[in-house]
């Protein structure tokens, strides 16, 4: 469940049960909300978000609604989204998946989001992680009718983040943009989709291989993506229901493993790098029903290669939620279920962020049952957290097991406090 | 020392009325003095915040050098570079419910380095704007002052038209330059300011030590450029700073007023007290502890006077800020804030003035108490003698005050300097009063005592021999009615040439304008479709368009005024300098500009100087081929030919017409043509205003007028301090004369022949103040005309003087003085021979 930047991104259903205004505080503890209502049946695609929550209240008494403390994390996305589902598609049928199209934006839905992370190694040995993501938030379903080419119903966010392994620092980025203006925005022919100049496009016509280019205070990457699989969906072919009733879904798919080579520059400095990269890609309107604390998500490659997707979502009292879930893709890319009984997730180690004082867990065991594996998987360095306006901690991860290291990946923790 | 104050103590028991007199003067001192440094600081302060609110944090501002705006795509091209933090600003003004307000058309995500006004995805205001087109946001205060709720629907003038938006939100910000605001998303404000497609200005906060245009080479346009955002404020801070001056210079004179009451209520203490000091004298009391007690006195009147002078000042001062604000608004910008901002330092600065007033004022008083010898207390005729051996010198020093004063005036061009030059008149004037005053009694005697006999000859030669008193009070009062005559002519001198200069400039029958109020730098805008409309109405013989805008200049930004005339509009302009005849062919060939008096004046421009402007088509240098009279700009204007225009900015639009009618039909008739004609506007085109000439002329002496009730507000001021002035000398006077009337009571005056006397002389008194403020009322009124208001304005005026400000000078000071006379004829009419007798 990738919250990080966009991953809270389908929100929660309008309910009457919604918050009033009077339990903000109480919705501030609980700040990313998963439906208990998933599916059993469905299979991994949970990774959305919640944008969450007092945007009925915003509709009808915005003034009330103050702009909440900015450490209270996921609020950024009540502000940035909404409630308000009335006007935007709902993901709310089996659809066909259209590649390269369906790369790009799908502009009905409310939420979408392009999420890259990735492990590079430089020639020189320096070992990098980086995540980027591209977050689309519709505002209103319909265009405003306006002469003003700033007149738009989109808001753009991106959050960019380099760990320097090597050198034990973590940098992170965030960027606002509106949808206009040609500031920020997504096209198919050719794909791009970009945040002024942080750019991810496709070097010709729309399929990969995509390039990545941003800067940011000194720090760039310039990559080039290409797949080494084809996407593979996420949930029920696609449709990853995230809440009881009808559309509280979004569609999901990803590209779980995808060669990465270029640069990264630092400090004036340019290595030449390449890794390996993963490609998540989400649209929805609807949110879930609120009720989770947040949850563990892990993206792992294995150097066989074969990857596991697999969320744990927490409950308020710290216990795993029976919807937690995931996906095992095989080297052939085909692509098996992962249930939440299928796997023993156990918290080896934690770390305390000097800069925040939450305290977040850093290194698992995770026993996948049916395969018989048990991974050990270490934070490549624990001081990976974003602080940004959403508060998280998405860092690069060593995979071992038995003793030898086996793979990297991501892992992405929100809900922490 | 305690035996002293103690003995001081009593006098002051017994003579009460001299002392609060005293305190009332200098309470009302410091009050004006204070009131009008809050007024102007308040303004300034004000001006600041309404600046900061609207510029925030930046550091630089790309802006254009016309009036075109800038291209929105430079936005996104710097960001597409990675140059930030940078946001961008449409901006203008607009109108609700008749009032002018400042509107910020922002670009919420770009706006958290900059202001707090609307940050971008955190602030639900922020969403509501730019999600929904037509929604605005303000402050809480604007809010109730509008009578609107978040929801209500605010109707707006702005230049696109009228626009019913709604209040999206309300912003409990507490930044003080945000409550006169109002903010809408970027793109409404384009919108609204009919500015699609532009942008006014991009904020950037550019790293300490940057250079600006190295960073944003290659990215900026022609017509653009990079300010540093503290010249802008500098520079728009210069407009206001010789009204502010002209403010604190009129304050000052009701200080020196008040000090003038503080040496009388002194000197006077000292001379009644002649005979307590010898005593003291002779008890050991050393000459040094004399002076300073009177020192101490003089302290201690101006702290009593002071602190409530403060209180006053503040009260006071409440009422001025509106003033100053409401004529910083009719002349230079609008203000977004207009509340009282009180510093400590500033009261500090109030009471320090007051002390250092009383001080200096006590001087004479405190040297003259300490010459007292111990033994023989000095009679008042030996000091009435010196009093009259002083005078000549006195005189003498006065004159040379005065002529130091004129040899000032063109030493130097300052402001400052003229004030300084008018205040050494002022003081040299009044050393003059003594000699003026004794004149004056000689020259009556006769006269007054054919007519009263010996009450009238007794009055007037009283006068002259108390002279170390009267000449005081008579200098007081007649430095505050002299300053009622010279302001009086200052102003009606002003009125009365602008109201000529509206006669003549205002040539048209009618105008034809846009109510919506223009940004400053594009000017105000009449819609498409106005000219033809106007030009094809049959009662219509020609009309003249004017467009004012903002651009750079080798003399910084100036106001561009473009004209297309019709052949009757050359007559509404006066040359100050160059020949119509010369100047008119070459400016309406394009080669050549004029510009108006008071641009020549700031900016040292004379005929055949160059003068070069910033076009889109470059730099161009043009001649300037005549001065002409103006009064519309105090910053002054450069008058361009339209067709001139129209080839370098590739603009055509313009802002208002000047319509003249045919012979023989009338402006009422004219008006409701031309209005029948552009009625079939469309409702989207904005709304177009058709005034008679007659109108804008009352409107523009209306301006007129507001601006100067401060002034007049400051004058009444100063003759209340005066006022006071008169009252404690009169006081004074008849009581010490007590015994002198209650002699004349016993060889055989009556009751109200005693009070007669004091009245006349009341009222002599009166008189001659009134009669030396006239010299010096005009001598002032010279130097507000031709060295204060043209360092201030630049403006040229011609000098009228009314008689009827002379004659209200006059009777000003006798009411005054016979008013202040009042209460002492009374009481002396009253006292009993015997009993005042037997006092002494």
């Amino acid at each position: 469940m990738k919250v990080a930047s966009g991953k809270w991104l389908v929100a929660r259903a309008p309910t009457p049960t919604l918050p009033r205004k009077r339990e903000r505080g109480q919705q501030s503890r609980l700040p990313f909300s998963l439906s208990l209502s998933l599916s059993l049946r469905e299979r991994a695609g949970v990774r959305v978000v919640l944008l969450a929550t007092c945007h009925l209240l915003l509709a009808t008494a915005l003034i009330a609604c103050s702009p909440p403390p900015p450490d209270e994390s996921l609020d950024v996305a009540i502000a940035m989204g909404g409630d308000d589902t009335v006007g935007f598609l709902r993901a709310d049928s089996p659809r066909e998946f259209r590649f390269p199209e369906d790369h790009g934006p799908h502009p009905g839905f409310r939420n979408e989001w392009w999420y890259v992370t990735g492990n590079l190694d430089g020639e020189d040995g320096r070992r990098f992680g980086f995540q980027i993501t591209f977050f689309r938030v519709a505002l209103t379903p319909d265009v405003p009718e306006s002469p003003s080419a700033w007149a738009t119903d989109h808001v753009w966010m991106g959050h960019f983040a380099l760990t320097d392994v090597g050198a034990g620092q973590h940098h992170a980025f965030e960027r606002f943009a509106r949808g206009a203006a040609g500031l920020a925005g997504a096209r198919l022919d050719p794909f791009r989709v970009w945040l002024e100049d942080w750019r991810l496009a496709a070097v010709a016509g729309n399929d990969l291989p995509w390039r990545l280019q941003l800067e940011e205070a000194g720090i760039s990457l310039d990559l080039e993506f290409t797949p080494r699989k084809p996407p593979v969906l996420q949930g029920d072919g696609g449709m990853s229901q995230k809440g009881a009733g009808e559309g509280n879904a979004s569609y999901y798919y990803s590209m779980t493993r995808l060669d990465a080579v270029g640069h990264v520059g630092l400090q004036g400095q340019r290595h030449g790098v390449s890794g390996s990269a993963w490609l998540d890609r989400e649209w929805s309107t609807s949110a879930l029903a609120e009720d989770q604390a947040g949850w563990d998500w892990f993206a792992l490659q294995l150097d066989e290669g074969r990857e596991l997707m697999y969320y744990q979502m927490r409950r308020q009292d710290g216990s795993a939620d029976p919807h937690s879930k995931g996906l095992w893709v095989d080297t052939d890319a085909s692509s098996r279920l992962v249930r939440r009984e299928d796997v023993d997730l156990e918290v080896l180690d934690h770390w305390r962020s000097p800069q925040t004082g939450v305290r977040y867990p850093v290194a698992w065991r995770l026993h996948l049952k049916p395969e018989g594996r048990v991974f050990e998987v270490r934070a490549v360095q624990p001081a990976q957290e974003m602080r940004l306006t959403v508060r998280y901690w998405e860092g690069a991860v060593y995979v071992y097991e038995g003793g030898q290291s086996v793979g990297r990946g991501y892992v992405e923790l929100t809900g922490y406090r | 020392m305690t035996l002293t104050s103690r003995a001081l103590w009593r006098d002051a028991r017994r003579h009460p009325w001299q002392w609060i007199l005293a305190v009332l003067g200098v309470a009302l001192g410091v009050a004006v003095v204070v009131a009008v440094d809050l007024a102007n600081h308040s303004a300034s302060r004000a001006f600041g915040l309404s600046l900061e609110a609207v510029s925030g944090k930046a550091t630089h501002q790309i802006e254009a050098t016309g009036p075109g705006g800038l291209d929105e795509a430079l936005f996104t091209r710097l960001r597409m570079a990675g140059i930030r933090p940078s946001a961008p600003v449409v901006e203008g003004h607009v109108r609700v419910d008749g009032e002018t307000f400042p509107l910020l058309g922002l670009e919420p995500f770009s706006e958290a380095p900059f202001r707090s006004h609307l940050t971008g995805v955190l602030d639900p205001a922020a969403r509501e704007l730019v999600s929904r087109p037509d929604t605005l946001a303000l402050s809480r205060g604007l809010a109730r002052r509008l009578g609107v709720e978040a929801g209500d629907s605010l109707t707006v003038t702005a230049a696109s038209g009228r626009h019913v938006l709604r209040v999206g939100a309300i912003l409990e910000s507490s930044a003080p330059g945000v409550e006169g605001l109002l903010l809408t998303d970027i793109a409404t404000a384009q919108v609204l300011l009919g500015r699609v497609g532009r942008l006014d200005r991009i904020d950037l906060i550019l790293p300490e030590g940057s250079d600006p245009d190295a960073l944003l080479a290659g990215f900026l346009p022609p017509g653009a450029r990079v300010l540093e955002t503290g010249a802008r404020e500098q520079s728009a801070r210069q407009l206001t700073r010789a009204f502010h001056i002209n403010l604190t210079a009129m304050s000052l004179l009701a200080l020196l007023v008040g000090g003038f009451l503080i040496y009388n209520t002194l000197m006077f203490a000292v001379l009644r007290r002649q005979a307590l000091l010898a005593a003291l004298r002779t008890l050991g009391v050393t000459r040094a502890e004399i002076f300073r007690l009177v020192l101490l006195e003089a302290t201690v009147l101006a702290l009593l006077g002071g602190v409530p002078g403060l209180l006053l000042g503040l009260l006071v001062g409440q009422g001025l800020v509106h003033l100053v604000t409401r004529t910083i608004n009719d002349l230079y910008f609008v203000l977004s804030v207009t509340g009282l901002h009180v510093s400590p330092w500033l009261l500090l600065k109030g009471l320090g003035l007051g002390l250092g007033a009383a001080w200096i004022a006590a001087l004479a008083p405190a040297w003259e108490a300490a010459r007292t010898r111990p033994r023989e207390g000095l009679r008042r005729s030996g000091l009435e003698r010196r009093a009259h051996r002083l005078m000549p010198w006195l005189a003498l020093a006065g004159v040379a005050l005065i002529l130091a004063g004129y040899a000032l005036v063109p030493a130097s061009q300052g402001l400052v300097a003229g004030f300084i030059a008018l205040f050494l008149m002022i003081m040299g004037y009044s050393l003059l009063v003594p000699l003026g005053v004794w004149l004056l009694s000689r020259l009556l005697a006769r006269p007054l005592g054919g007519v009263l006999g010996i009450t009238g000859r007794l009055a007037a030669r009283g006068l002259g021999a108390a002279l170390s008193r009267t000449g005081v009070a008579v200098a007081a009062l007649t430095v505050a009615v002299s300053a009622t005559v010279g302001v009086g002519i200052m102003v009606d001198s002003f009125r009365t040439t602008v109201q000529g200069w509206l006669g003549h400039t205002l040539q048209s029958a009618l105008y034809v304008t846009s109510p919506a109020p223009g940004d400053e730098r594009a000017g105000s805008l009449l819609p498409e479709g106005v000219m033809e409309r106007v030009g094809a109405v049959a009662e219509v013989a020609a009309f003249s368009t004017g467009r004012r805008i903002r651009v750079a200049s080798s003399h910084g930004d100036v106001d561009l005024f473009v004209m297309d005339p019709a052949p009757a509009s050359f007559e509404g302009f006066r040359f100050r300098a160059g020949s119509p005849a010369q100047a008119w062919p070459r400016w309406q060939a394009g080669e050549a500009l004029l510009v108006s008096e008071p641009f020549a004046w700031h900016h040292r421009v004379s005929v055949g100087d160059e003068l070069k402007l910033h076009t889109p088509k470059g730099e161009r240098v043009f001649p300037v081929a005549g001065i002409y009279q103006d009064y519309g700009s105090q910053q002054g204007v450069v008058l361009m030919a339209r067709d001139l225009y129209e080839q370098l900015w590739d603009e055509r639009r313009v802002g208002s017409l000047g319509v003249y009618l045919a012979p023989g039909v009338e402006v009422s008739t004219g008006v409701e043509a031309v209005r029948r004609a552009l009625a079939d506007l469309p409702e989207s085109s904005g709304p177009v205003l058709v005034t008679a000439a007659a109108e804008i002329r009352e409107a523009s002496m209306e301006i007129f007028d507001r601006t100067f009730a401060i002034t007049h507000v400051l004058r009444l001021l100063t003759v209340g301090v005066a006022f006071v002035g008169i009252l404690s000398a009169l006081m004074a006077l008849q009581l010490e004369r007590a015994r002198e009337h209650a002699v004349l009571r016993a060889t055989g005056m009556t009751a109200g022949q005693v009070t007669g006397l004091v009245t006349l002389q009341g009222a002599l008194l009166g008189l001659a103040a009134g009669l030396l403020a006239i010299p010096l009322g005009m001598m002032m009124a010279d130097v507000l005309i031709d060295v204060i208001n043209r360092r201030s304005f630049g403006w040229s005026m011609q000098q009228h003087v009314p008689p009827g400000v002379l004659v209200e000078a006059v009777w000003l000071a006798v009411i005054a003085a016979l008013l202040a006379g009042l209460r002492p004829a009374w009481r002396m009419g009253r006292v009993r021979p015997a009993q005042a007798l037997r006092e002494e």
